[in-house]
Order: structure tokens, then sequence, then C-alpha cells
């Protein structure tokens, strides 16, 4: 099974050229100069993915662990 | 305030036979074709397998990936040519009031490939879902909204987008803007990248796009010959720095040229077919712009698709407005036709032009036609000539025709 912070991170790091170790659960994405556009492009990978849906209004989120959180709850609650 | 005179002081350019522009000018010079075999994975369903494409594009030579992933080929190469066209005119933005610094670019087909990479997915792929950066990488603004944001630009912006002479309504529209006040630099130009399998069969629809040299591909396209069989349809940018001649002046530029003249009209007579009446009228307004006569024209770049239609009726708009003396020539024949960014590709060769003292010829007439009786630079360029005025025609379907005058300073 895929783990979602080391997808997300490898997500990140190839879209936005940053490095691996830059990139904690505490990563205010603000701080990793994504802004809320990006998000909705990492969003999109994610969801091919692993194969969820995230809806509209889930995708207020600030730091990589809130989207790690939104994940992984997706993917408990979609069977992914 | 009293009209200001607009001088150029930077180019840059990407295109099928150089990707700056003394390599561009030279290729040219020499009569040598950048039009070649697609090499794209839909070439087998094509009916004409050549463009003129760039074979040799590397956006992440020029920016990060990040920024390269949200942006369209025809955004990349519009940032590109734009960053080479600075730093040729020698440009400190950081030092300048860029509030009166503005862009005006001309695309015909915009973010072509994004949109058809999001219908490819919907429709082919059943995805249920499109990119977040779909609309943002296809709107027909992005390559202009990207380069004022690339340099902080944030004097006026607009998007020309009347096919074929967007790119030279762009330019002499800036031109206007700093003419008149609301502007002292404009960044003008255009960028296309429309080689997409879908874009390709639209053009395969109109029956106008040339057939395949069988001996020499890159000899296809051949403008004002009588075995001339249509257009190859190209991609690139060109952009150009240009700035009220005081401050030009003033800060010891290196001028290329002043444009003193620019016509533009709209055929009105068909959707596709040019009127000679409707070219005419805008060569007619250029030079009544110029405040000069055609007689003191040196050299006239030409619209020159290649099509059977447009070289007679150039031809014949012209004779009708600058008699048979001066030279013609379509760089067309090896440059193909960029579309959105014919016009400005065309106007850095008539710039070259001015500073080479030079002409390039038009490739690939080997057959005259008794229709086509012009002196078209036949296939061999001339050097040490004296060119002290140029003339740049753009036409377009719809019928936006775009003439644009340049002299040397």
């Amino acid at each position: 099974m895929l783990d979602t912070f080391e997808t997300l991170r490898e997500i990140i790091v190839r879209k936005f050229e940053k490095k691996a170790e830059d990139i904690t659960l505490e990563s205010a994405l603000e701080s990793l100069e994504i802004d809320s556009l990006d998000t909705f492009d990492i969003i999109f990978e994610a969801e091919e993915k692993f194969g969820i849906v995230v809806s509209n209004d889930e995708v207020a989120i600030k730091t990589v662990q809130d989207v790690v959180s939104l994940i992984d709850r997706l993917r408990a609650e979609q069977g992914k | 305030m009293p009209a200001r005179r607009v001088v150029v002081t930077g180019a840059g350019i990407l295109s099928p036979v150089g990707n700056d522009r003394e390599t561009f000018f030279s290729t040219l010079m020499a009569g040598q074709s950048g039009i070649r075999r697609l090499e794209s994975a839909f070439v087998d369903a094509l009916d004409t397998r050549i463009a003129a494409w760039i074979p040799d594009f590397d956006p992440l030579a020029h920016m990060s990936r990040s920024k390269a992933g949200a942006m369209d080929r025809v955004t990349q190469f519009a940032v590109v040519a734009s960053q080479q066209a600075i730093a040729d005119a020698g440009l400190d933005l950081e030092m300048m009031d860029r509030e009166r610094v503005g862009v005006y670019l001309g695309t015909g087909m915009g973010g072509s490939s994004s949109i058809e990479e999001g219908y490819v997915r919907l429709y082919r792929d059943n995805a249920s879902r499109l990119k977040p950066f779909t609309v943002l990488m296809a709107m027909n603004n992005a390559a202009g909204s990207q380069v004022a944001l690339e340099f902080g630009l944030t004097g006026p912006d607009l998007t020309f987008c009347t096919a074929c002479s967007s790119s030279a309504v762009a330019i002499g529209e800036a031109a206007r803007q700093i003419r008149h006040g609301y502007a002292d630099v404009m960044l003008a130009g255009g960028s296309e990248a429309l080689l997409t399998y879908g874009t390709i069969k639209a053009w395969e629809a109109l029956r106008t796009l040339a057939n395949e040299d069988a001996d020499n591909p890159s000899a296809s396209c051949k403008p004002f010959s009588a075995d001339r069989s249509g257009l190859v349809l190209g991609e690139g940018a060109a952009m150009v720095v240009l700035e009220d001649m005081e401050s030009a002046l003033a800060r010891g530029a290196r001028i290329y040229a002043e444009i003193i003249g620019y016509g533009s009209s709209n055929d009105s007579s068909h959707i596709t077919q040019p009127s000679v009446e409707g070219q005419a009228r805008a060569m007619r307004r250029a030079l009544a712009d110029a405040g000069i006569t055609a007689d003191q024209l040196d050299y006239i770049n030409a619209h020159g698709t290649g099509t059977k239609l447009n070289d007679v009726t150039e031809t014949a708009a012209i004779k009708q407005v600058c008699g048979s003396a001066i030279p013609v020539s379509s760089t067309k024949s090896m440059h193909g036709h960029l579309m959105g960014a014919a016009g400005a590709v065309e106007f850095v060769a008539c710039l070259m032009a001015l500073e080479k003292q030079a002409l390039p010829p038009t490739a690939h007439l080997v057959q005259p036609d008794p229709e086509c009786d012009l002196d078209y630079i036949p296939n061999i360029g001339r050097e040490n000539v004296r060119v002290n005025t140029v003339m740049s025609n753009s036409f377009a379907f719809g019928g936006t025709c775009g003439v644009l005058i340049a002299r040397k300073p």
C-alpha cells in the first residue's frame, strides 16, 4: 500500500523542485511557496495516485500534515 | 502631448531556423529551410507530415520545472523570447518604472496543446476530471500575462488574436501606445505552438497545407512559384522591445530601427479569401502613417504564404500600391507560417535586413508564375545592398491586415 506522506513528498519534490529533507509533516505549504492553485495541482495528482475523490469543500489546508490527514481519511472512507 | 517617435532596441526569437536573431537571419540568408518531417506520435495519421517545428527547445534551460509545468509551450516560447529581447535591449527592469512598461502579444491558437491534452483525457481516456492548470494554460491571454508576471510589468497588457496577422497588429498597436504616451516601453510580438494532432487535422481540412515535396521535404513551401501548393504550419515566437526614442537615446541604447508606420484594415469580403483592395488599403494606411511614398521602400517582407490565392492577390496589391520595382521576399519559404507569431518573426527578419544591409531570399522559387511577376529575390539572398526602409505585410483568415514600416535610425 502506498505510503501517503512519502507519495505526497515525492509529488512536491518533483513538481516544485524542493529538497525531500525540507518537507516534513509540520511544513506549512506557504513556507514551501505552494499557493492555493498549486495545492489544487497536488490534490489532483493525489486523487489519481490514490484513486480518491476530494470534494471542493475539503481543500482548505495549510500544512503537509493537513494534506496527509485528508488523503488518509478519504482513503479509509472510499476504501482505497 | 506631441506624438513620440518609437524605436526598436531589442529582439528575441525562437524559430524553426534558429533560436537567436543572428542564427535566424544567417540561416535565412543562406536559403536554408527549417521545414522538416514531424516526429510526433500521430504523424502517420496526417496527410501532410511536414511542419516548421523547433527541434531543440528545452524550457528547463530557461526556467524552473514548476514554472514550465504551469505554462503551455506557446507561453514558454513567449517568455523565453521576451527574456532574449530584454537582454538584447540591455534593459534594467529593476531600475525602471515598470508601470510604464507593457506587453502586447499576438497568438492565433493560444494554448492549443493544453486544450487538446484536456480533451484527450476527457473524450478518449474517459477521465472524469482535468488538470487544475488547464484553463490557465489554454487561455489565449496566458502567454502575454505570464510575460507580464515574469518581468513584473504593470503597464498595458493586451492579447491580439487576429489569426495570421496577430503579432503584426500587436507590434503596431504597441507602437501607438508609446507614440501617444500610454507607455514608455513595450514588449511586443507573438507566439504560436499549434502543432498538435487536432490543430493540424483542422488545417488539413481547410485544404491550404502544402503537399510534401517528394525529393526534398524542406522545400515544400514555395511562395510565388508556379508549383506552390500551400502553406506549411510553423511554431515559435518573436518579441521586440519598443521604446520612446528620446528615452532610448538618453540611456544610450543600440537602436535597430524606428517604427514609422502601421496600417490595419479588414478585407470584409470573405472569411478565408484575401482581397487585393483590403491588402492594398492596409499598405496605403501604413505608408500614410509613415508619411512616405512607396518608392522610398527598399524591401517588402511579403505575407507570402505559398497558397495559390494569397500569392497572386498579394502580388496584385503590392503592384497597385508600390509598383513593381521594390524587392519582395517571403521568408515563410524557410521558417514556415508561424500564424500568430508570423508577423513578429518576419518583423525581426526586417530589422535584421536593416542591420545587416542584406535581403533574405524567397527560397524554392524555381517555376516562375506569370501572375507573380515581382522581384521576389529568388533563392539567393542579397548582401551589401542599401536597406533604409522596409515594410512587413501580414494578412489573415478573418481578413485582418497588419502592415508595419520601419526605417534605419
